[in-house]
């Protein structure tokens, strides 16, 4: 066992009883409940499982490298998107987004990507179709997508704080385009000592940023008026004018 | 023109009311109107011989902390953790309501204590029947039962998703945002609640649980040991609940109140077919059927300056009370936010 994976499997003796104040209004509360080896595409990684001890929810980290105790640990935040990241949906950029992540990490030689589960009961995929089904019919506006409203990021970054934590890491270099992820992380008592800018490769499906020269934030290909944000992370496509 | 009322909420269960004490907080005048004879919507308890017996929500339960501070703030004595016996193992109406984190409780007065207290200080009038919603040039006007008239700058529909369908769909030239309102509606349903209070004679063995959810019965979902929750109760009363599968069948069929008695009868024993005294509730569209919930209220501003807003137990995760009271603070304050005329 290498050292780094015995720094990893030691967390999840640390952590059998943890139970702490909780981060955020929802005091979300995660440990480290296993770990293991995932070789990717896109390298090799080590697999690190939580378990948010307040609604049960497992989400998971993607670790490369030597992390434990490290400084400016390059980091990436992915909301979970199952059309994106699984099925290759063209109506978003996450699986882009994901696996550039994965590549960011590999390059920089270690870090981690955090993998945040849909969270809040339910909410997520019915009314993400729901969504997709509005836009399709024209009828989707502001309001309607404000209540289907598919993510609460402000959990996702106490999540993803709590689970920085568990993993004994300093400091981060954040892999994002979005200011106010800094921010947030932040705000939840996480050390950010650099950012690394989230620039996706062009491929036939993106291409079409670099033409309409992404003049929105969000991330859904239609072009329509109202985004239904998932990665709340701008779209930067290699060659696209800033 | 001048607006009667600032604030018009229709609905006085615990979502209208929530919404409407954070409107009025913030300074705005609110009438809220409801067609029962009281506040609470299917928070509602019926005396029979005496007692209050709690025929919608049973208890109440969540883990939001504005939430939980809210309950207790309610006067009067509480019941921590109703219920905690518990015999069954049937699936219940929330399950939520029993995951780790999740807090309980029952009110010893009735169910009814808790929008009671949201209605103190309110303008509420009951015994009003909203007829029509019109969208006028001005602003919005609701039609009452009789043909009362009444305009308000800002109009909030705590509703069942199918009241608020029924009101919407006769507005002609919808604008667009309520239509899309109306199409995310559509997509969902709420479940029929078919409810039975019973009463038995006195020295009727008392049962050793709270609630019995039954695992095996395709009629009944759950059955509460409503006299446990009173105060030296002088007699046995228990409310039965339908499942909603079975409810949305047989919710006009004027036997189901026999049919829920002898299933009881064949669940708890044959001496619960029999009971003294009974009184029989259903609501058409009571809880949102989990699947539909939203993550917010709505609040469509119109061309007037005016707005509709919709809140209810379908607009906040995971249903119940909890969601009501969230998605009709979250709206109050949404209205909060506007000016105040």
């Amino acid at each position: 066992m290498t050292a780094a994976k015995d720094a990893l499997q030691a967390l999840v003796v640390r952590d059998r009883d943890h139970e702490c104040d909780g981060f955020g209004p929802a005091r979300v509360c995660v440990r480290v409940v296993a770990v293991a080896e995932l070789p990717t595409r896109f390298g090799h990684f080590r697999l690190v499982g939580f378990w948010n001890n307040r609604d049960g929810k497992e989400h998971v980290a993607l670790v490369h490298g030597d992390v434990v105790e490290g400084d400016d640990v390059p980091v990436r935040l992915h909301s979970e998107c199952l059309t994106g990241d699984v099925m290759g949906s063209l109506r978003c950029d996450c699986r882009d987004q994901l696996t550039e992540g994965l590549r960011t990490i590999q390059r920089e030689g270690r870090g981690i990507l955090l993998y945040l589960r849909q969270e809040g009961r339910g909410i997520g995929l019915l009314n993400k179709i729901r969504a997709y089904a509005l836009q399709e019919s024209g009828l989707d506006t502001v309001e309607a997508n404000q209540a289907l409203g598919f993510r609460d990021d402000e959990r996702d970054y106490a999540v993803a704080a709590h689970m920085l934590r568990s993993l004994g890491v300093k400091s981060v270099r954040v892999v994002t385009n979005n200011p106010d992820k800094i921010r947030q992380l932040e705000q939840h008592g996480v050390t950010v000592s650099g950012r690394i800018p989230h620039v996706i490769p062009p491929n036939e499906f993106n291409r079409f940023y670099l033409e309409t020269k992404a003049r929105r934030s969000g991330h859904l290909i239609d072009l329509t008026e109202e985004r239904l944000p998932e990665q709340s992370d701008r779209v930067l496509v290699e060659g696209m004018p800033p | 023109m001048s607006r009667e009322v600032n604030v018009l909420v229709v609905g006085a269960g615990v979502s209208g009311l929530s919404c409407a004490r954070e409107a009025a907080a913030a300074g705005h005048s609110v009438q809220v109107l409801d067609r029962a004879r009281g506040v609470g919507g299917r928070c509602a308890s019926h005396r029979l011989d005496g007692i209050a017996f709690d025929l919608g929500v049973s208890f109440l339960h969540g883990r939001d902390p504005d939430f939980l501070a809210a309950l207790r703030e309610v006067p009067g004595r509480k019941l921590e953790g109703w219920p905690r016996a518990i015999r069954g193992s049937g699936r219940p109406c929330q399950p939520e309501a029993f995951q780790a984190g999740e807090e309980r409780l029952a009110f010893v007065d009735g169910v009814t204590a808790f929008p009671k207290h949201l209605a103190r200080g309110l303008a509420v009038r009951a015994r009003a029947r909203v007829e029509r919603l019109d969208l006028t040039r001005e602003g919005p006007r609701i039609v009452l039962e009789g043909g009362e008239e009444i305009e308000a700058r800002h109009v909030v529909l705590a509703l069942a998703a199918e009241q608020v369908l029924r009101l919407l769909a006769a507005v002609p030239d919808l604008p667009r945002p309520l239509a899309s309102v109306v199409a995310l509606l559509e997509t969902s349903s709420s479940e029929s609640s078919l409810s039975l209070c019973a009463a038995y004679p006195a020295g009727t063995p008392v049962p050793p649980w709270d609630a019995c959810y039954p695992e095996d019965s395709s009629i009944l979902q759950f059955i509460a040991h409503e006299s446990g929750k009173r105060e030296a109760p002088p007699f046995l009363g228990l409310v039965l609940q339908a499942r909603p599968s079975w409810a949305r069948r047989h919710v006009d069929d004027p036997a189901w109140p026999e049919a829920l008695l002898s299933e009881a009868g064949r669940v708890l024993g044959t001496w619960t077919a029999s009971p003294s005294a009974t009184h029989a509730h259903r609501w058409k569209f009571a809880r949102t059927d989990l699947s539909s919930e939203l993550s917010g209220p709505v609040l469509v501003q119109l061309p007037s300056g005016a707005s509709v807003g919709i809140c209810g137990d379908r607009f906040a995760p995971g249903g119940g009370v909890e969601a009501a009271w969230i998605s009709g603070r979250a709206l109050g304050r949404r209205l909060a936010a506007l000016e105040v005329a």
